[in-house]
């Protein structure tokens, strides 16, 4: 009975965790340099449908979104909300490395 | 006996107030900055202006003002943002040495209000990192008093809250930021309008800063968005034309002077806490004009 649970239990997280992976994307973002910028980017990108969760790198000056379960986001998306908020996106791909588009600019 | 108080008055502090008090982002506390405000978002900051006046004639004038600085900041595109600045003074007092013996003349309330427009005319962004450069375009409307009296008649024209006058004023701010500092520099021009026979002498503002992130020391082991506290060093370079009097100027207002202004800065995602103190290093003033002593600056911003 406990093992079931367990394997019930490891199977709930890797799911979850798998959709997680799968609604997940990186921004690389330039002239992303101090903690208040940071809101400004966050601002924006709560706007997008189906934002979740948005995380802030600034020392690496990328930004992972989460999004909602069957929602998308592109990279066209992820340009309009950063230069609406002041800066420039340098790469977009959807988390674990999978290419969302052009990667560079 | 005039007891009138001839530079650095009410305008030359509205401008220090309108530079110190409209910012965006970490920034420095004297003066603008070049970073952006998102599009649709609010900054708030007041700053709270603690200055010392005095000169070593024979009337010992000495004048002190508390006053706050309100600033309202709203991004209306990536690139233009318009900042609404109001100042009031919680005192202005005036000491002097008169033939009648030692008086004291004070006033308070509301100062002009300025509102002017900032856009991103050049922008270089990289990764940990940006260049820009915005001018700047404003107007000081008379909001303020400029006729309030006390029981030794109408207070003199620089002890006013406000100057009767509609003035403009504009410039240029450019910053280079990175993640370890930013540079912040600022050139701007005040034209002080005309107001019952009397106009403010002009002003021209050099200003510069260096803000070093003393913590975290290094962003290697850290992830997130973390706060960062900078050391702040900023210089102002001031020059006030002499005062404008009927068909004649006043040979004792105006001047140049120089002041370096040491600070610390917390920044947060959503708040800043600043202060700095601006000590005169160097000081030309015109005859007898009155020169500064100190000028204290506390405060804080908040993004929504």
């Amino acid at each position: 009975m406990f093992t079931r649970l367990s394997l019930l239990l490891a199977g709930l997280i890797f799911s979850v965790a798998a959709l997680a992976a799968d609604n997940q994307y990186v921004l690389g973002v330039k002239g992303l340099a101090c903690p208040f910028c940071a809101y400004g980017i966050e601002k924006r990108l709560n706007k997008v449908d189906g934002v979740t969760d948005i995380q802030v790198d600034i020392g690496d000056g990328v930004v992972r979104v989460t999004l909602q379960e069957g929602k998308t986001f592109t990279e066209e998306q992820a340009d309009q909300a950063v230069k609406e908020a002041g800066f420039t996106l340098h790469s977009f791909s959807r988390a674990e490395g999978e290419p969302g588009g052009n990667d560079a600019y | 006996m005039r007891t009138d108080i001839h530079p650095m008055g009410t305008l030359a502090l509205v401008g220090f107030l309108l530079a110190g008090a409209s910012t965006a982002h970490a920034a420095p506390n004297t003066f603008n900055t070049a970073l952006p405000v998102a599009e649709g978002q609010s900054i708030w900051r007041e700053q709270l202006v603690l200055r010392e006046r005095s000169d070593s004639g024979p009337m010992d004038r000495k004048v002190s003002v508390q006053a706050l600085g309100s600033v309202l900041a709203y991004g209306v595109t990536p690139k233009l943002a318009v900042f609404g600045v109001v100042p009031y003074f919680f005192n202005k007092e005036l000491d002097v040495t008169t033939p009648m013996g030692r008086i004291n003349r004070d006033t308070g309330g509301i100062g002009d209000v300025s509102i002017f427009g900032r856009y991103t005319a050049y922008q270089d962004d990289f990764i940990g990192g940006t260049f820009r450069i915005a001018p700047f375009l404003g107007v000081t409307a008379p909001t303020g008093d400029d006729n309030d009296r006390d029981r030794f008649g109408e207070l003199p024209r620089p002890l006013q809250a406000g100057d009767g006058a509609w003035d403009g004023f504009g410039g240029v701010v450019t910053t280079y930021q990175t993640l370890q500092y930013q540079v912040d520099a600022q050139l701007l021009y005040r034209e002080n309008g005309r107001h019952d026979g009397f106009a403010r002498g002009d002003e021209t503002h050099f200003d510069a800063s260096l803000q070093y992130r003393i913590w975290p020391r290094s962003l290697e082991s850290v992830s997130g968005t973390p706060g960062f506290v900078y050391a702040l060093l900023e210089s102002n370079l001031v020059h006030r034309e002499r005062d404008e009097a009927g068909s004649s100027t006043d040979a004792n207002s105006g001047g140049t002077q120089w002041l370096l202004a040491p600070g610390l800065q917390y920044i947060s995602r959503r708040w800043v806490v600043e202060g700095t103190v601006q000590l005169p290093v160097a000081e030309d003033p015109n005859g007898d004009a009155i020169a500064d002593d100190y000028i204290v600056r506390v405060g804080f911003r908040r993004n929504f």
